[in-house]
């Protein structure tokens, strides 16, 4: 059960280089989504782009009367929607579906080791603010599961952070990794993950081979993970088997979708491709 | 209004359907879609055995279409008939079975599987995907297309409706081969095979090479095959092809279909199949017309 409706743009601000936040005036969906859950965005008309395209939930934003009201989306611009995202200014407005997708399992541990690569950071906000207690979601009592939370966060290039002030602002202790050396630890963000503390449990969003390594780390650390992949999708809605990865099975594996028995998997149950 | 139509022996109380494989089994779009709007459903392909399908990527976008390459994704006949039926049944519309086997005596079985279970309105047999690497492409032969659906029909006490593909030289033999067996309507189309390639990688963008192109893009050449083939073959046909609004049933109704599939549309408007079913009345009515029956193949032309 998701709302497909069309919602006004209140603000589209950037954030870092190609990133920007848009905010949504989604009451509906914004009542009712999930941290790890995510909507199906597309341009009213016109048919080019055709299919909707997905993204995460990065934040609800409250109205004045401390009601549920926005949906924030942070996006990079890398081709037809996401470029034509930019160029929207407030007022204009935007077809939605959601929510979609199962969100992130219930968590309660002493340390969570949440794992970002690139533009792969946009669900963990609202994953920080839910587990330390600061925001409730889906009309759920917000309660804190977790005593710490540190985020390892990689990006190409300085210039491509976002949101490093949000992350801190909700509480999660952020330890940044960058591929030339500009910012923070020089090198893959999975390498910096390594040279931390051991938490408890891990969660990762980011491109496959980042997912794939973490997936080893966690097997190897014998801790839980979750991973939040990010498959191309049509729907979203579970209706046209696009999205499907390979999970374990008791016979072996099987496909499923990740826009519904997804994004959101346990690493352990993933078949990764070598 | 009367919206009711007959194909053969199948009676629809509209003819706004959600075709296969584009409505997975009907429980995801629960709360989204009316189902009692529609005319009917017709679940995604099922087969004998479960298949996993394709590798990914299984889909691709193109102007005003996609590719798909989906392979057939199914758990098989027997999961089917135990988790999705009681639910399909359960809903206030016609559920029409889809079925694909890799031989005719697959067809068959299959066929008469679905003929032994109360509660569905139709079967249609999926002779036509083109996804799928060593399956016979039965559609694109009017022999092939006979058999098998002359088998069906004597096995399934079911309305049959053969599912035709749009990649053949002439769809009229064929249409007319599946008239001749017993169908009581055929559905065309299916997608038209396509391909993407994605130059800087030297690769083919889907995992399957090759694709069927379905969505906007291919709505004129599916009106075009229904318009033949409803001059030139005695069978009710239903219009499928890129319809995404109401503009697109009313012209394949005057082209000659008695009823339509949604398909892509349902990936990129959740909705708009309830929608066009609301629309329908008023659409028939800029007509002049009081039932959907009096404008199927209602198309004027001189040539
Ligand atoms: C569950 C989920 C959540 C997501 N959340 C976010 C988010 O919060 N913020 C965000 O910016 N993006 C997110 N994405 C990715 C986002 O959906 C794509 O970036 C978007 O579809 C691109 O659309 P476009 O029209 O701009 O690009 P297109 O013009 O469609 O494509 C541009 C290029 O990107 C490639 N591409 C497109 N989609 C993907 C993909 N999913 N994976 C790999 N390559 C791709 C294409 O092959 C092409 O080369 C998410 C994806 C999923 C599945
Ligand atoms: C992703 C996808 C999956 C499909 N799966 C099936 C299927 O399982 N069985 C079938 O008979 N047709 C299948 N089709 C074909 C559609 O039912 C329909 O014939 C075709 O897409 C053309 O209509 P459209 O342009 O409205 O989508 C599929 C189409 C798409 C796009
Ligand atoms: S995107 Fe359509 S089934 Fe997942």
């Amino acid at each position: 059960m998701f709302i497909h409706s069309q919602f006004e743009i209140v603000e589209n601000v950037l954030l870092a280089r190609d990133t920007y936040r848009l905010r949504l005036h989604a009451p509906d969906v914004a009542r009712s989504i999930r941290p790890g859950q995510f909507v199906m965005l597309r341009l009213p008309g016109t048919s080019d782009p055709l299919l909707g395209r997905p993204f995460a939930l990065y934040d609800v934003a409250f109205d004045n009367r401390q009601q549920p009201a926005f949906l924030d989306i942070v996006y990079l611009v890398v081709g037809k929607l996401t470029g034509a995202l930019a160029a929207l200014r407030p007022g204009d407005s935007l077809i939605v579906w959601g929510p979609l997708g199962n969100g992130f399992p219930a968590i309660a541990c002493p340390h969570l080791a949440l794992v970002a690569g690139g533009i792969g950071q946009t669900p963990f906000l609202a994953c920080i603010k839910a587990v330390l207690g600061k925001q409730s979601y889906g009309g759920l009592q917000s309660k804190q599961t977790v005593d710490k939370v540190t985020l390892c966060y990689g990006v190409r290039r300085a210039e491509f952070l976002a949101g490093v002030d949000d992350f801190r602002a909700a509480g999660a202790e952020v330890f940044v990794a960058t591929d030339d050396g500009s910012a923070g630890f020089h090198g893959f963000v999975t390498d910096l993950v390594e040279q931390l503390p051991r938490p408890d449990r891990l969660i990762g969003c980011g491109p496959e081979p980042m997912m794939h390594r973490l997936a080893l780390l966690a097997k190897e650390w014998a801790i839980p993970c979750h991973l939040s992949l990010e498959s191309p999708m049509a729907c979203g809605a579970g209706i046209c088997f696009s999205c499907v990865t390979k999970v374990r099975t008791e016979s072996g594996w099987d496909f499923r979708r990740v826009c519904v028995d997804g994004p959101v998997f346990d690493a352990a149950a993933l078949v990764f491709e070598d | 209004m009367n919206l009711s139509v007959q194909l053969g022996r199948l009676h629809l109380k509209n003819p706004i359907l959600v075709a296969s494989g584009t409505f997975g089994y009907a429980r995801e779009m629960e709360g989204v879609v009316d189902f009692g709007t529609l005319g009917g459903i017709i679940p995604k392909t099922i087969t004998r055995q479960p298949r996993q399908g394709n590798e990914p990527p299984r889909t691709v976008e193109t102007a005003s279409g996609m590719l798909n390459a989906i392979g057939l994704d199914n758990d098989g006949i027997d999961y089917f008939l135990a988790n999705h039926l009681p639910y399909l049944k359960s809903l206030p519309t016609a559920i029409i079975a889809n079925v694909a086997g890799k031989s005719e005596d697959e067809f068959l079985e299959l066929a008469g599987i679905i003929g032994r279970h109360e509660g569905l309105a139709a079967l249609e047999l999926n002779l036509s995907c083109p996804n799928v690497s060593g399956g016979i492409d039965f559609a694109t032969d009017p022999a092939l297309t006979y058999r098998v659906v002359k088998k069906a029909r004597d096995v399934c006490p079911l309305p049959i409706i053969a599912k035709l593909t749009p990649n053949v030289t002439d769809i009229v033999p064929i249409a007319q081969a599946a008239h001749d067996a017993g169908a009581d309507a055929v559905s065309l189309v299916n997608t038209f095979i396509g391909m993407a390639i994605d130059w800087r990688r030297r690769r083919p963008v889907l995992g399957n090479v090759t694709g069927g192109l379905s969505g906007p893009a291919i709505k004129p050449l599916a009106l075009r095959l229904v318009w033949q083939v409803a001059r030139h073959v005695d069978i009710p046909v239903i219009g499928i092809g890129g319809i995404a609004n109401i503009d697109d049933v009313m012209e394949f109704l005057l082209a000659g279909a008695s009823a339509v599939q949604l398909g892509t549309v349902n990936f990129y408007d959740p909705t708009a199949s309830v929608r066009i079913s609301g629309e329908l009345p008023e659409a028939l009515d800029v007509l002049g017309a009081t039932s959907v029956a009096e404008i199927i193949g209602s198309l004027e032309w001189r040539m």
